[in-house]
């Protein structure tokens, strides 16, 4: 439309032009005798092609005013940001405190935004990575690894993937490269020769393995990781080529792959072949690949999950035994990877973002309250011409000005901000420490800028730009735009009450939890308690007695060091979420796979229940006369006893697991005792059953199923610093070569598996606490506004005889109304809200009453402290002085 | 008809904006007195040719050498005037400069002395 008009505007400029010129060149020929016809005709042939000549200055002319209006426009706005930092200078105090209201929104949500993006949005450095995706069994509803029949089956049959991969993620004992150094326990892969194609990454140096190196034989190579051959290599291109030892065995390193294929800080550091023995080849009950897929081009979900349920109906018909109850589950690789990090942070970055719409409530406020000082010079500007258009053009680039300048000093608070959250963070949540004020980030931060100034702008220029010339310049320049029709500043104070009664209630749910999390027992006493984990190598270990005696001798080594009251020995230490299961079935229960209930197991020595003080319900624990070859026995926990023998007594029952009995039937084993359940899985997690076996009847296959890899504990004197060299030792008395790694206390444990609970809900009181008082500072700034603007009115009520009690009630008014409405759509905004806190809260309910009445009786505190200083002063005006101002 | 195979050779490329420039050093005036005093001042000389004169006042206009207002002619009639703009002037006179070198080149070796 517009441009339509400029258009015309040329058109019309340039005809007018030629048909002068063309008017006057004819009356040149007619004064020379020509008739007008033949006049008219010698003066259109100058012009060579009349139309050609016109068009060509229509153009040029179009430009020519697109050049201006663009010229205009920037100077306009050079203009209008000079001003606004003259503005900006000329009122210290208010650009301070806008300036720093807004730095500390901006930044605080620059930080978590930069969070959210390294953890959840940046794609993996992978070619599409979103084809990726993790096909997981499903037994009882919960996703299971595949065991190695079902993946062949899976690879054969399967239409859905370009390819397809398996991994079994295990830790390796890295041996000393030099004398000196120290052996070293690290994370790996045994993976199918597919693996890296399915990522699509080569390798920086060196190669991968080929199709045929996953066969038994030719197993003995490795693949680095960039990181773990930087650390433990010093990133000598020499090594590609050379042989390491892993646990114990020598393998030639074929390659390094690139630092971009380390995705998070805890990822695995090598690969290698994983070889099938027939045997495993055709073994469908042990559950331990990981399988990893790129999805065809053009192949959805439901089209690939339709090719993996065709695959395992036919597995449950063909493995009737194993499979019966088989289905697959596929999961985006990202999911997987980012997992419930996603919803909490984005918890994270709405609750930051309610705080900078707080802040952007005050500074509108104060901006509201300028402006009707400023309501003087607004009008004359507009009485010198300047449209309402421009004027509120220019108030939005002053609003815009700050915003920018706030975000500049915010974004000095967002790289303070992100490197205390990685610092701060909990171990775990992967890619955060590749969190960075990257240029997303800036760009972020620039347009979070701008669009607050919107936000806080709009309604305050409007409002300056509609108050009337002649009014505001009859009553004096007293600027009180319209304090009868004020509902804004009221409508504003609602509005972040709302919105930090969302905050509070938040944060307030989560300290209830975190308050119910202290309270939950762990169910063992881990005062004094240090544990360890210690891995023996196959290669050295390889007979199931050579491993029992190995383990035998450290038990004794560690009870025997100083300071040490007891050590013993266990397969899964609490306050882990990771650990093997067994299917168990209860006697008189037929042997199929619905009587089978999913218990975790542990394998621990005699004094376990002793030395961790968990208490033993009924029933003994373990003795030194628990051995191979005698009766085998089994501990339960109260969970695992009530769901194998609901209401009965299950001392003295026997139970079916783990190992074929002598001719091939059951393998029954007698439960002795029962002890009290253990928060095993973490301190938030709900308990599962468990049970326990004697490590000396442990079965052969057992130290497969654990990786020959056992924890140590000890109870003692002095902490991790007398009681850590004390395991060392004993360590290295059974095997210099043996690493001891993950070394904890119990206590530390504990604290570990809470850690990301506790880390958010500091964030998110912290962020209430700000909330609050930016809201408190906003109604505090509202009231003094009004009982300014009312002096008058007061004095005369005063001089009428209203008591000070009556002023300083009729000011809190002002605050109540918009007070209550805002903690009431608050309170019914936090239904929705608090949903996705849901999976966060521990033992209290979304619409806790505690809580709810807490964050009201908090706000409407703070509200009454805010309104009621401005109230007293109100309440001292003196009549005359009020009168004569 | 190509605009720019101007018949008028004399007027060498480029010359045209000094002469329009030089045109309005005396005071305002609108296209078509500049093409009749370019006219007159050469004794019909050289013609100025309305294809190419109009583009370059419009070009210039766009570049800021001359600004353009719309006035009353000496016949009552509504016309742009264009009239020179300080940059327009330093245009005419860098112009001119480059003219007389040009030109004393070119009269050492045609006319040499």
């Amino acid at each position: 439309m517009v441009r339509w008009l400029w258009k015309k505007k040329v058109d019309d400029e340039v005809d007018e032009e030629l048909a002068f010129h063309l008017e006057m060149r004819t009356r040149e020929h007619i004064a020379r005798g020509l008739d007008p016809a033949a006049a008219r005709e010698a003066a259109l042939r100058r012009f060579g092609d009349f139309e050609d000549v016109k068009n060509t200055c229509r153009e040029i002319g179009r430009r020519r005013d697109s050049d201006m209006r663009r010229r205009e426009y920037f100077s306009e706005l050079r203009q209008d940001v000079t001003f606004a930092l003259r503005q900006l200078a000329a009122h210290p105090g208010f650009a301070l405190v806008a300036v720093l209201t807004l730095a500390l929104g901006i930044g605080a949500t620059t930080a978590i935004f930069s969070a959210v993006h390294a953890v959840v949005l940046r794609p993996l450095p992978v070619p599409r990575p979103e084809r990726l995706a993790y096909v997981f069994g499903v037994w009882r509803g919960s996703p299971a690894n595949v065991s190695v029949g079902d993946f062949l089956q899976l690879t054969a049959e399967q239409r859905a993937f370009s390819r397809l991969a398996a991994a079994q993620y295990s830790s390796f004992n890295l041996s000393a490269l030099a004398a000196g150094d120290s052996p070293e326990r690290t994370v790996g892969a045994r993976v199918t020769a597919s693996f890296f194609s399915v990522f699509g990454v080569p390798p920086a140096r060196g190669r991968v393995f080929g199709p045929d190196e996953d066969q038994p034989g030719k197993e003995q190579v490795v693949v680095l990781s960039d990181r773990l051959w930087r650390r433990r290599f010093g990133g000598d291109a020499a090594v590609v080529g050379r042989d390491v030892r892993l646990n114990g065995q020598p393998y030639r390193v074929l390659g390094v792959m690139p630092a971009r294929f380390d995705f998070t800080a805890d990822s695995e550091e090598l690969w290698v072949p994983i070889a099938f023995t027939a045997a495993q080849k055709a073994m469908h009950d042990d559950h331990y690949l990981t399988v990893i897929g790129r999805l065809k081009d053009g192949v959805g979900k439901p089209q690939a999950e339709r090719d993996l349920e065709a695959i395992a109906a036919g597995l449950r018909r063909s493995q009737p035994k194993e499979d019966s109850e088989l289905r697959f589950q596929l999961d985006p690789y990202m999911e997987q990877l980012v997992g419930d990090y996603r919803t909490r942070l984005f918890v994270l970055l709405g609750a930051v973002g309610l705080v900078l719409l707080i802040a952007c409530g005050n500074v509108a406020n104060l901006l509201l309250a300028r402006g009707a000082a400023r309501a003087r010079e607004i009008a004359i500007r507009s009485a010198l011409g300047a449209g309402r258009g421009r004027i509120v053009r220019q108030l939005l680039t002053e609003c815009a000005v700050l915003a920018l300048v706030s975000g500049a000093v915010g974004l000095v608070l967002a790289w303070w901000g992100v490197r205390t959250l990685v610092a701060l963070a909990p171990e775990g949540v992967p890619r955060i420490e590749q969190t960075a004020l990257d240029a997303t980030a800036l760009a972020f931060a620039f347009g979070l800028s701008i669009a607050s100034s919107f936000v806080f702008g709009l309604a305050p220029a409007l409002r300056a730009a509609r108050g009337s010339v002649s009014s505001t310049l009859k009553e004096g320049g007293r600027g009180s735009a319209g304090t009868a029709r004020d509902w804004l500043r009221p409508a504003l104070i609602a509005a972040e009450v709302a919105l930090a009664v969302l905050l509070l209630i938040g944060a307030g749910l989560l300290i209830r939890s975190a308050i119910a999390l202290q309270r939950t027992r762990p169910g063992l006493d881990p005062t004094g308690v240090v544990t360890a984990r210690v891995s023996l190598p196959i290669a050295s270990y390889k007979e199931p007695e050579r491993v029992t005696a190995a383990f035998d001798r450290l038990v004794r080594e560690a009870g025997q060091a100083p300071g040490v009251q007891s050590a013993v020995l266990f397969s899964q230490t609490p306050m882990t979420p990771r650990g093997s299961s067994n299917g168990l079935i209860p006697e008189g229960k037929p042997l199929v796979l619905e009587s089978v209930v999913d218990t975790r197991m542990n394998l621990v020595t005699p004094g376990y229940f002793r030395a961790l003080r968990i208490p033993l319900v009924r029933g003994r624990a373990f003795a030194e006369s628990d051995r191979r070859g005698a009766q085998k026995v089994m501990l339960l926990s109260e969970s695992a006893a009530a769901a194998l023998f609901p209401g009965q007594d299950a001392v003295g029952r026997r139970i079916a697991c783990c190992e074929q009995g002598p001719n091939g039937g059951a393998d029954y084993k007698l439960v002795v005792g029962i002890a009290a359940d253990v928060r095993s899985r973490g301190l938030g997690e709900e308990v599962r059953p468990e049970y326990y076996l004697p490590l000396d009847q442990a079965p052969p296959e057992a130290w497969d199923w654990i990786q020959r890899s056992l924890y140590i504990g000890v109870r003692g004197e002095g902490g991790t610093a007398a009681l850590t060299p004390a395991l060392r030792w004993a360590v290295a008395a059974v095997d210099p070569d043996l690493p001891l790694y993950d070394v904890k206390t119990m206590e530390r444990r504990i604290g570990d598996s809470v850690a990301t609970a506790r880390f958010n809900t500091l964030l998110l009181a912290l962020l209430g606490a700000i909330g609050l008082l930016l809201a408190a500072v906003g109604i505090y700034g509202v009231i003094s506004y009004f009982v300014t603007q009312r002096t008058a009115e007061i004095g005369v009520r005063m001089a009428l005889g209203a008591t000070p009690a009556t002023v300083t009630r009729l000011v809190m008014r002002q605050a109540a109304v918009p007070v209550a409405a805002g903690v009431a759509i608050g309170l019914a905004g936090s239904l929705l809200a608090t949903r996705l806190l849901a999976a966060s809260l521990v033992g209290v309910g979304r619409t806790d009453p505690l809580t709810l009445t807490g964050v009201v009786v908090v706000l409407a505190a703070a509200a009454l402290l805010a309104s009621f200083v401005p109230a007293q002063r109100a309440a001292r005006v003196a009549p005359v002085t009020a009168l004569q101002g | 008809m190509p605009k720019d195979s101007a018949q008028s050779s004399s007027l060498l490329h480029g010359t045209l904006d000094a002469l329009v420039l030089k045109t309005l050093i005396t005071g305002p005036r609108h296209g078509y007195a500049i093409a009749r005093w370019i006219e007159e001042a050469t004794d019909e000389l050289l013609q100025i040719e309305e294809g190419s004169l109009y583009p370059a006042l419009y070009r210039m206009e766009r570049k800021g050498w001359i600004a353009a207002e719309w006035g009353v002619s000496e016949l009552n009639r509504r016309v742009k005037l264009y009239r020179l703009t300080p940059q327009g002037r330093q245009e005419l006179h860098a112009e001119t400069e480059q003219w007389a070198r040009f030109a004393s080149a070119i009269s050492k070796i045609l006319l040499p002395a």
